[in-house]
């Protein structure tokens, strides 16, 4: 990810790369989350029991994630090339949508 | 209000956030320091928006969507619910996130960095795409009731 003869011209800022990153990792996250609370009722559960629903505790942690790991990757001045950010952030996207449209056509 | 027009409110602010959206594509096909003012702010734009359809829809689905889901599951199209509705439920998430993304990518450097630029237009299509797939859906689970409340009838 951190490489030191990355051609800063082809690099976003720390703030983009920060925030595509934890995009990145949240919405994989959240695939996985849907697919651990729809097959285990003691999870579905227990985020009932947060908010009152399933879905505003889901949202509300994606929201919570997103931002607290944007501010702590933007602030680690991650190098990483735009190429690579944009392959991250579009692979991200297909693949969750695979994983919880895949998981709900079973 | 009544909660059909809270309804209704869903997707007319999911559309306006995906031509939002379009006009973001558009103005980082040609960005340059006359027209970054309006691509900001429509990135913006259509981040609010999002925000606001997410906040509308969720409202209405936690607080009405039950009636909706028992009629869909005893219907002819019960997919309705437990394909269309559970992914897209589930997908808005994910594109809240993106929408939010739209503008912090816009306010990198897209007039200087061709790789900004290029992740702004990815982003945008993105969310122009996952948008599409919302309004599909949508119109699915509102198909599934009215099969469901036409096989009441018969």
């Amino acid at each position: 990810m951190t490489t030191s003869n990355t051609n800063m011209a082809e690099t976003a800022s720390a703030r983009v790369t920060g925030y595509g990153i934890s995009y990145a990792i949240t919405s994989i996250l959240s695939a996985l989350l849907v697919v651990l609370k729809e097959s285990n009722e003691s999870v579905l559960n227990l985020m009932v029991s947060l908010t009152g629903h399933h879905w505003i505790t889901h949202g509300l942690l994606d929201v919570i994630l997103f931002v607290a790991l944007g501010a702590l990757l933007s602030s680690r001045n991650i190098t990483m090339s735009g190429n690579t950010l944009i392959s991250t952030v579009v692979g991200s996207t297909i693949l969750s949508g695979l994983i919880i449209a895949g998981f709900f056509l079973q | 209000m009544s909660k059909e027009m809270i309804l209704m409110l869903h997707p007319t602010f999911g559309v306006l956030a995906m031509i939002a959206a379009v006009w973001v594509f558009v103005e980082a096909l040609n960005a340059s320091d006359a027209n970054i003012g309006r691509l900001r702010n429509a990135s913006v734009l259509s981040a609010i928006l999002i925000w606001l359809a997410y906040i509308v829809g969720g409202y209405w689905y936690v607080i009405y969507y039950g009636g909706d889901k028992a009629l869909i599951k005893a219907g002819p199209w019960p997919f309705a619910h437990g394909f269309f509705m559970e992914t897209k439920e589930h997908l808005f998430l994910m594109l809240l996130l993106l929408g939010t993304f739209l503008p912090i990518a816009a306010y990198g450097d897209v007039v200087k960095k061709k790789v900004t630029r290029k992740l702004v237009l990815w982003t945008s299509a993105l969310v122009v795409l996952m948008g599409l797939s919302m309004e599909g859906a949508g119109a699915f689970i509102n198909m599934g009731v009215k099969v469901a409340l036409l096989a009441k009838q018969l």
